[in-house]
């Protein structure tokens, strides 16, 4: 059998890893140790053997049970599954919004629009894809945006890759507003403990602040490419972008609206019934996609076991739950409270100071680990963090937004970043090569991190409601560091 | 790619296989006759000659066995055979073949065992080029002697190849448009010659794609469309009118599927069948100097194959 460089790559990297965290301090014993190797194994996998990772945290788990770094007890309470029923209720009502037509009206809609320019079209394409990346989850909403470009291109006869390119970026960006467009988003909401609307009032502004610096990024860089849009498009005026048509979309448009509003809600719905304290924490939150996606079952009993086999992406959340435990074996064994007592002793300037700390390490793991891998590492750290001084929760949003933009960088920065190379190739296009991706990337990463960074700085951000329960706690506002001193201080 | 083989024709005949100047006899003494000479030789088929003559006139009943003119090849896969076996007729006169307005000047018998699905092909390749044209055909058919008829096969070129190529097995008829052509054109070939399928061509003659109907349906119907599991929104086929409305003004080169399965003329078969699978496609174009000389169709491909 031929040798693999990339096993090698792997071997030095677990060997590196735990080799470094035991002279770094962070693993002091042998259980420690097995934890940290068995846990950037099962990174460096997702790195190197993509298609493999779901078997590696197979084995990831088993052997942390087998060195006793976790109980089969503690597994099963680090897999969050609350989280995993949220993602599959959601996953459920983003695939009747799509059975019953509203995705394709969405795509409609904008193909019926007549004196569009590339300009107009881009700018339509950057909001639409944030937008939709927001309500929905990201990868349905790359699908769902790019079947809009193929379409566009197609018919003009144009290349698609610079519009992709824009789609995905905004698509990331855009993942970043509200918990319900990316993993990451439900998962740091929920272990930081910020309702559905704090998390709005946070991310939505940064958000929308670094999807116009990219849309205007986008514009000069593929100016060339939009303007051929542009004489394209006149030319082919009168024959339009693709079949005129209309489509019903007031009964998915109710069914998006009601969950997106009872989401919202879901704090004063949860104090209405009384569904306080930490083991009740955002508990409406989660159940209302399971909800809505019962509701919408019995409406349409013939459809319902299509939408839980097919429109639920099972491989993936089971990659997630065990990752989340490979990940809680970190804050089982005390590595990430070791990790945060070096933080603290080496990073000077309290939470401000961590912050393009934080933004700068997210963003690189991010574009080049699933952002969702890095995210269930970090999040200990900041919770041990958060636990010492409540204005550490500022580094939520940091690692928040880390994650999210940094995901543009690279081609498998993202989920929505590697669905979108294979649809490129499943339309019989070139995916985008990596240095052209990097080269955007980069610049976009970077300078949304940068108006993240600010923004945090200067803006107040949300903090987690006080324990005791919804409503009972004040939900402080406050600017990054305001000013509580630093534990070096 | 080495495809010769130091197998000879004459590995599956002996002299005494050869039967010169057949004279009067029709086909199905030939055949008889033939078979006789086989079982005569020792090396047996498990069948009886009854069963063995009937299997290769039943053969024969199906479609002729003339793979060029004047050059017969009788042929049955015999279950159980240890290995190929053949027999030689020839006719200076010719012989009357039914179903052939040409007299038949060569026979060749043959039974190959049934678990070799490619002996057959091979073999013909092997006859095809010992008897290139007419005149050879003619100057074997002409010789009055068994042995000098065993010289010619063992001094010639009958070496088996090593595996039989897309040549050996594609068609080569077919239908072509231009890339110039518009969608009418494409839809009316689709509808007329009952296909789904068409190559296209450039101003060159080279190969440049592929139309299919159900690459035409694509466009009619993106697939954000069949996102939707009830379709009455366009149950009137609106999507349709549109593509209709243009079809005069769509030449085939937008809608040209690039990529699908390509062979040379010498590919082996089975990479063929490989292009196929990977593809899902019934069809392999085969094209020399990007031009397109034949297309490999699976039914006749597994006919080819498993049956004939």
């Amino acid at each position: 059998m031929k040798f693999n460089p990339k096993l090698l790559f792997l071997a030095l990297i677990v060997a590196g890893v735990s080799l470094g965290g035991r002279a770094a301090g962070l693993a002091e014993n042998f259980t420690q140790t097995t934890t940290l190797a068995v846990f950037a194994g099962v990174i460096a996998t997702t790195l190197f053997f993509w298609e493999r990772r779901v078997a590696a945290a197979f084995i990831g788990v088993s052997i942390l049970v087998a060195t006793h770094a976790m109980t089969l007890h503690t597994i099963l309470k680090a897999t969050e599954l609350d989280i995993i029923f949220f993602l599959v209720g959601m996953m459920i009502v983003v695939g009747v919004l799509k059975d019953l037509g509203f995705l394709t009206w969405v795509i409609q809609s904008i193909i019926n629009r007549r004196n569009m320019t590339g300009a107009s079209f881009t700018a339509i394409l950057c909001v639409l894809s944030a937008v939709l990346a927001s309500v929905v989850d990201e990868v349905s909403s790359i699908v769902v945006v790019l079947a809009l470009v193929f379409q566009v291109c197609d018919t003009l006869k144009l290349r698609p890759h610079p519009f992709v390119l824009i789609a995905v970026m905004a698509t990331n960006i855009g993942s970043s507003a509200t918990m319900l467009g990316n993993p990451v988003g439900i998962f740091i909401g929920n272990k930081a403990g910020l309702t559905f609307s704090q998390f709005l009032v946070g991310a939505t502004p940064v958000a929308a602040v670094s999807l116009m610096v990219t849309l205007a990024l986008a514009i000069v860089w593929f100016r060339k490419d939009i303007r051929s849009m542009t004489l394209a498009m006149a030319r082919h005026r009168r024959m339009g972008l693709g079949p005129v048509l209309q489509i019903p979309y007031k009964t998915g448009l109710c069914i998006l609206l009601v969950t997106v509003s009872v989401i919202a809600f879901h704090h004063q719905i949860e104090h209405m019934l009384a569904l306080g304290g930490e083991e009740n924490k955002n508990a409406f939150l989660i159940m209302t996609p399971l909800i809505m996606a019962g509701v919408l079952m019995i409406w349409r009993p013939h459809r319902a076991r299509h939408y839980v086999e097919k429109d639920v992406e099972w491989w993936t959340l089971l990659f997630f739950m065990l990752l989340f435990a490979i990940a809680g074996s970190l804050n089982e064994q005390g590595i990430t409270r070791n990790l945060a007592n070096s933080l603290t002793s080496h990073v000077t300037g309290g939470p401000t100071g961590m912050i393009p700390f934080v933004l700068v390490i997210a963003s690189l793991g991010s574009a080049f680990v699933d952002n969702i891998v890095f995210v269930a590492a970090f999040t200990p750290v900041i919770q041990s963090l958060v636990e010492r001084a409540g204005e550490y929760s500022v580094l939520w949003w940091a690692l928040l937004f880390g994650a999210c933009f940094g995901g543009n960088i690279t081609v498998v920065g993202s989920t929505a970043n590697i669905v979108a190379s294979g649809l490129l190739e499943k339309h019989g296009h070139h995916p985008v090569r990596f240095g052209t991706w990097i080269r955007l990337g980069a610049i976009v990463g970077g300078t949304t991190a940068l108006v993240a960074w600010a923004m945090l700085v200067l803006l107040p951000t949300p903090r987690p409601a006080a324990a005791g329960g919804p409503g009972t706690g004040a939900e402080t506002v406050a600017p990054a560091g305001a000013d509580m001193p630093s534990l070096n201080e | 790619m080495k495809q010769k083989n130091d197998l000879r024709l004459t590995a599956y005949f002996d002299v005494g296989d050869i039967l010169p100047h057949c004279g009067e006899l029709e086909r199905d003494e030939i055949v008889r006759k033939l078979v006789t000479d086989i079982y005569k030789s020792g090396r047996v088929p498990p069948n009886g000659i009854d069963e063995t003559v009937a299997a290769v006139l039943s053969r024969e009943s199906e479609g002729s066995t003339v793979i060029m003119d004047g050059l017969a090849v009788p042929h049955a896969r015999i279950e159980g055979l240890a290995g190929p076996r053949m027999a030689v007729a020839t006719s200076e006169r010719g012989v009357v073949w039914p179903g052939e307005d040409s007299p038949v000047h060569v026979v060749f018998l043959l039974l190959i065992p049934r678990d070799k699905p490619a002996l057959y092909l091979q073999i013909l390749r092997a006859l095809t080029s010992a008897l290139k044209d007419d005149a050879t055909l003619r100057v074997v058919a002409s010789m009055t002697n068994a042995g000098d008829i065993h010289r010619f096969f063992e001094s010639g070129k009958a070496y088996l190849p090593r595996y039989i190529t897309a040549a050996d097995i594609m068609s080569r008829d077919f239908l072509t448009l231009k890339d110039t052509d518009t969608l009418q054109t494409c839809v009316d070939t689709f509808i007329r010659h009952q296909v789904g399928e068409v190559a296209v061509l450039d101003r060159d003659g080279d190969l440049k794609g592929v139309v299919r109907a159900g690459e035409l349906l694509r466009v009619c119907l993106p697939e954000y469309l069949l996102w939707m599991n009830d379709l009455t929104p366009i149950a009137n086929f609106e999507p349709f009118a549109q593509v209709l409305e243009n079809e005069r003004r769509t030449w085939l080169s937008e809608i040209l599927v690039k990529d699908f399965p390509v062979a040379e003329p010498d590919t082996p078969a089975v990479q063929v069948a490989g292009e196929m699978t990977r593809y899902k496609s019934s069809k392999c174009y085969v094209r020399e100097g990007g031009k397109l000389v034949g297309i490999v169709r699976l039914p006749k491909f597994l006919n080819k194959i498993f049956r004939e």
